[in-house]
């Protein structure tokens, strides 16, 4: 079959360079946490561990999502608006219903939608996701204004909506555990799946997908799902944590998103990248975040920081592959 | 297409290849004028009319800029914190020397400075420029942030050519930053058009290779391009911090994002090599009415996200309709 | 336009001068169209400040109109502009930036103008309608001091989750830690945290810096969200709630509300009172429309209650509204000027 050809020859490629990316990436992480903690023991301690872990989940959870856009050759620049967005729509249902199942599932359903109109655009009405998902960030964060005029707070006080994000499973904070369960899904979809081995064909060769009899549309319209969901399912978590649904939120989330996408190896021009490297990414982002408080250093070296790291990791990226981006 | 050959020579002024979608952005723009003359007594009027071509001149002056970018190929989000960063070398300059003159200066050299750099990271080290130019949009805001301590630096002179230049009008009826923005208009529609270098600019951005192969130096293009990017953002930091009095930190945010809806609005190509500058005079323009008319009608500001999304979606959708259907 | 402004300015001086014994300011003639342009509507600090707007400019029979600067100066000078180019009678101004309003300031009197500032001072502005930021965060520091000394405790440390961005949120901070020094001399200031006034960015910070050490008793956040931001961040922690006190400041919204009706750890909220605000600056807004002579700063009441006297003050209507208790906000008297301003620090 052509078909398989065709995605072997893409395939085999990147497993041979994913041994050494990740590698680059642990080193680095491993560096960064030598580094911290000779300077803050507290970096080591339990409870930082945890403040680190729910602050990774949030950005990882969506981070999957992007990796699978992005590896298929689309971006999404509204998911801290459909984050904040979908947030607001958890807490106002739970206010409705008194249901925390039904809040939740709203709120994922909410998230799916913008995923699904952002697909509907960039695959059917032909606009270019960057611009298309700018325009949807500018109606998002109107709409959710006309949506709530304010932060939605938990009206009926249900106790144990706040202790799900806050609460532990077998020692571990509850949002690292979905974030870890959502990662694991999204690592055996790509690595071991045909979907997965789609995803990164359309990315690198759409033309070559649809003459191997699949569709390149439908392939960016799961992906584009698949980020709506998951933001919608991390909306849920945001909620949860800061225990209301804030119109608000979500600021530059977009961006530290991709950054660890990026950061993880993942291409820009699709059909390159891993979920691997994603989950490093995003905790060498978030553990600089977090050094850079405990060293008390001054926060705005929290937006220099990710800036520096992500033009040095692409560049290092480079010169490794050996090759360049023309 | 008889009827569209008619048109293409009526305006031959503007005409370009893509002679056919000016036309129906100077429809638009007309027809947004027209609507919002009859929803608001205010807004057909010289001061109004006027005032918006001094609100359009910052974005305008950006957008210029973005555009000459993504023509040849390659794309710079780092605009918005530059408007930023240069007002501080301005108002630094100023309150040393009470001479504006200097203070433009050092802004200007400060812009090129992050031009040079970028072009050099982006053309010459060959990494992905929209992350390079990501990166940069964090570390120059937190150098912005670090530098002022997030507090506004004063004018401390008032310098009375500082305050005409933001605030002044020529000939009392245009606004001194429309003259500015106009001018800028005009001189780079004429470079892009009529010289050796605009062609050469659209030649590397739709085929590098063919480009380099006519022998073209391909990455001393894109560098420059980066570099006039960067200036004509210096420029809008200039004009903006003139209308505000001062350097403030949080300035331009967000704008990378406004310029590039204009820029693709006005019909320029994110893959490269296709657009005029004078579509994108339209873009901005457009987006400006639009804009000021809905606050003209007392729209809240939700409402006016809201509409600005739709109608970016809208004419990008529109725009890929035609091409399919050409 | 200068010229129907001035036949306006004496008209009203002689309505003025002739209803002075009724000793009501606003005998004279009203505005019809007043302009407020705010920093960031989608804030309920703001939004509550326009309710007030709405409320006095409805009992005096006139509109107000609203734009939203959203954040961005440059958005300011363009709503002034327009506001301008629709013959406002008086603007008000929220400032995004002190020093970004200072050319419409002078613009606006090219115009003939009259403009009244809310919330932060600008070089060349005319009258301030505002509430005293240090004071607030000082009483405010005192309340809780003498809380924590009525249960016994004689020691106070302080997470503080401030907002160094604004000099009026530094202040706040400033105020709070003076404040409860005059009670508790060793107070001390443990955490001094940017939460960017937002709750899920205080929440992170918070979190980080409980994990270097959560050896603290009070929370202190320059407005709810921060404050209940960082309450937040205790709970995700796991801390035992029981020596905890939180302190909230604005009461702009309903989350302060519905946190104090837990009777948790959010105990003291130094309450400023938007509504009030916006009531105020329309009063002033209608003096300056009448050429009138006014202190150049309007301080707007503050008080710090607990969550036995929040009723005294607002009332919950329903799941999502508020009633403001104008009577006892009115009763509150207000400093003729404050102990400490931006230009202070």
């Amino acid at each position: 079959m052509p078909a398989t050809e065709s995605i072997k020859q893409i395939t085999n490629p990147i497993k041979k360079i994913l041994t050494s990316e990740v590698g680059f990436l642990v080193l680095s992480l491993l560096a960064l946490i030598i580094g911290i903690s000779s300077f803050s023991e507290q970096f080591l301690s339990a409870p930082n561990a945890v403040a680190i872990l729910h602050q990774s989940s949030l950005v990882l959870i969506v981070a999957i999502g992007m990796t699978v856009l992005l590896i298929s050759g689309e971006v999404d620049i509204s998911v801290g608006a459909n984050l904040a967005f979908s947030s607001c729509v958890v807490m106002a249902v739970i206010n409705q219903t008194d249901s925390i199942a039904l809040g939740a599932l709203a709120g994922i359903a909410f998230g799916t939608s913008v995923g699904f109109i952002n697909a509907f655009v960039t695959t059917v009405l032909k606009v270019n996701s960057l611009i298309g998902t700018i325009a949807m960030m500018m109606m998002l964060k109107g709409g959710v204004f006309l949506f709530t005029r304010e932060a939605i707070q938990n009206h009926h006080q249900l106790p144990l909506f706040p202790k799900i994000a806050t609460g532990f499973v077998l020692g571990i904070p509850v949002p690292a555990l979905i974030a870890s369960i959502v990662a694991i899904i999204g690592w055996v979809i790509m690595t071991r799946t045909k979907a997965g081995r789609l995803f990164l064909a359309t990315g690198a060769n759409q033309k070559a997908t649809r003459l191997s009899g699949y569709s390149p549309e439908r392939v960016k319209f799961a992906a584009f799902l698949l980020t709506g969901a998951l933001t919608g399912l991390a909306a849920v978590i945001l909620a949860s944590l800061i225990n209301a649904g804030q119109p608000t939120a979500g600021g530059g989330f977009e961006l530290i998103v991709i950054a660890a996408v990026l950061l993880g190896g993942t291409s820009l021009m699709g059909g390159r990248g891993t979920i691997l490297g994603t989950i490093f990414g995003v905790l060498i982002l978030k553990i600089v975040d977090n050094g850079i408080i405990l060293l008390r250093l001054n926060q705005d070296y929290q937006i220099i920081f990710p800036g520096i790291v992500l033009i040095l990791a692409l560049y290092m990226d480079q010169k490794r592959r050996g090759t360049t981006n023309d | 297409m008889p009827q569209s050959n008619n048109i293409k020579s009526k305006f031959s002024l503007f005409s370009t290849s893509r002679g056919n979608s000016e036309l129906a952005l100077i429809v638009s723009l007309l027809v947004v004028i027209t609507i919002f003359s009859f929803m608001s007594e205010y807004f057909l009027t010289v001061r109004n009319l006027t005032n918006v071509l001094g609100q359009a001149s910052i974005i305008m002056a950006l957008a210029m800029g973005v555009a000459i970018v993504l023509i040849s190929g390659e794309v710079d989000i780092s605009v918005g914190s530059v408007v930023a960063a240069v007002a501080i070398p301005l108002v630094e300059i100023m309150n040393a020397t009470d001479s504006l003159m200097l203070g433009i200066a050092g802004a200007l050299a400060l812009g090129l400075m992050i031009g040079a750099i970028n072009g050099y990271l982006s053309a010459y080290l060959r990494i992905n420029s929209l992350i390079v130019t990501l990166g940069t949009l964090f570390i120059i805001r937190g150098f912005v942030y670090l530098y002022t301590g997030k507090r506004p630096i004063a004018d401390t002179g008032y310098l009375e050519n500082f305050f005409q230049l933001g605030s002044g009008r020529f000939l009392d009826i245009l606004p001194n930053p429309a003259l500015v923005a106009g001018i800028i208009v005009i001189f780079f529609i004429f470079i892009m058009r009529h010289t050796r270098f605009g062609r050469r600019i659209y030649a590397v951005g739709s085929n590098a290779e063919v480009a380099s192969l006519a022998g073209y130096n391909v990455r001393r293009l894109r560098f420059y391009c980066f570099i006039i990017c960067s200036l004509l953002a210096s420029v809008g930091g200039i004009l903006l911090s003139s209308r505000l009095g001062s350097a403030i930190h949080t300035a331009g945010m967000g704008y990378e994002f406004q310029a590039i809806a204009a820029v693709v609005l006005g019909g320029v190509s994110l893959a490269g090599g296709i657009g005029s500058l004078f579509g994108v005079m339209l873009g901005v323009l457009i987006l400006a009415f639009v804009s000021n008319g809905l606050g003209m009608i007392n729209l809240p500001t939700e409402w006016q996200l809201v509409i600005t999304g739709l109608v970016i979606i809208a004419a990008v959708a529109l725009d890929a309709f035609k091409k399919k259907s050409r | 336009m200068t010229f129907k402004n001035l036949i306006r300015g004496t008209i009203s001086g002689i309505a003025l001068s002739a209803c002075l014994a009724a000793s009501t300011a606003f005998a004279a003639e009203m505005p019809k169209k007043v302009g407020y342009i705010t920093n960031y509507a989608t804030h309920e600090w703001y939004q509550n400040v326009i309710k007030g707007m709405e409320d006095r400019a409805a009992q005096l029979g006139f509109e107000i109109e609203v734009i939203d600067a959203n954040l961005d100066m440059a958005k300011q000078v363009s709503a002034a502009e327009d506001f301008m180019a629709r013959n406002i009678d008086v603007l008000i101004i929220t400032p995004v930036n002190e020093e970004g309003v200072v050319p419409i300031l002078r613009r606006a009197k090219a115009n003939g103008v009259p403009v009244v500032l809310e919330g932060n001072p600008a070089k060349g502005m005319d009258v301030l309608v505002a509430i005293c930021d240090y004071d607030t965060g000082y009483h405010a520091g005192v309340a809780s001091g003498e809380y924590l000394a009525a249960k016994g405790g004689d020691s106070a440390r302080v997470m503080n989750v401030g907002l160094p961005l604004l000099s009026a949120t530094i202040l706040r901070s400033n105020g709070f830690m003076d404040g409860i020094r005059t009670i508790i001399p060793g107070a001390e200031l443990t955490h001094d945290l940017d939460g960017a006034g937002s709750a899920d960015r205080s929440q992170e910070v918070a979190s980080a810096a409980l994990a270097v050490d959560a050896n603290i008793n009070v929370i202190y956040g320059i407005n709810d969200s921060s404050a209940l931001g960082g309450l937040q961040a205790w709970r995700a922690a796991g801390l035992s709630e029981d020596e905890l006190l939180v302190v909230g400041t604005g009461g702009e919204g309903l989350a302060f509300m519905n946190e104090m009706a837990k009777n948790g750890p959010l105990q003291l909220e130094a309450a400023m009172f938007p509504e009030k605000v916006g009531f105020t600056a329309i009063d002033a807004a209608v003096s300056m429309f009448n050429g009138e002579d006014l202190p150049e700063h309007i301080v707007s009441p503050t008080t710090t209650f607990d969550t036995a006297s929040l009723s005294d003050y607002y009332v919950l209507t329903s799941d999502t509204t508020r009633q403001i208790q104008w009577d006892a906000v009115n009763a509150l008297v207000a400093p003729a000027s404050c102990m400490k301003y931006a230009s202070d620090l």
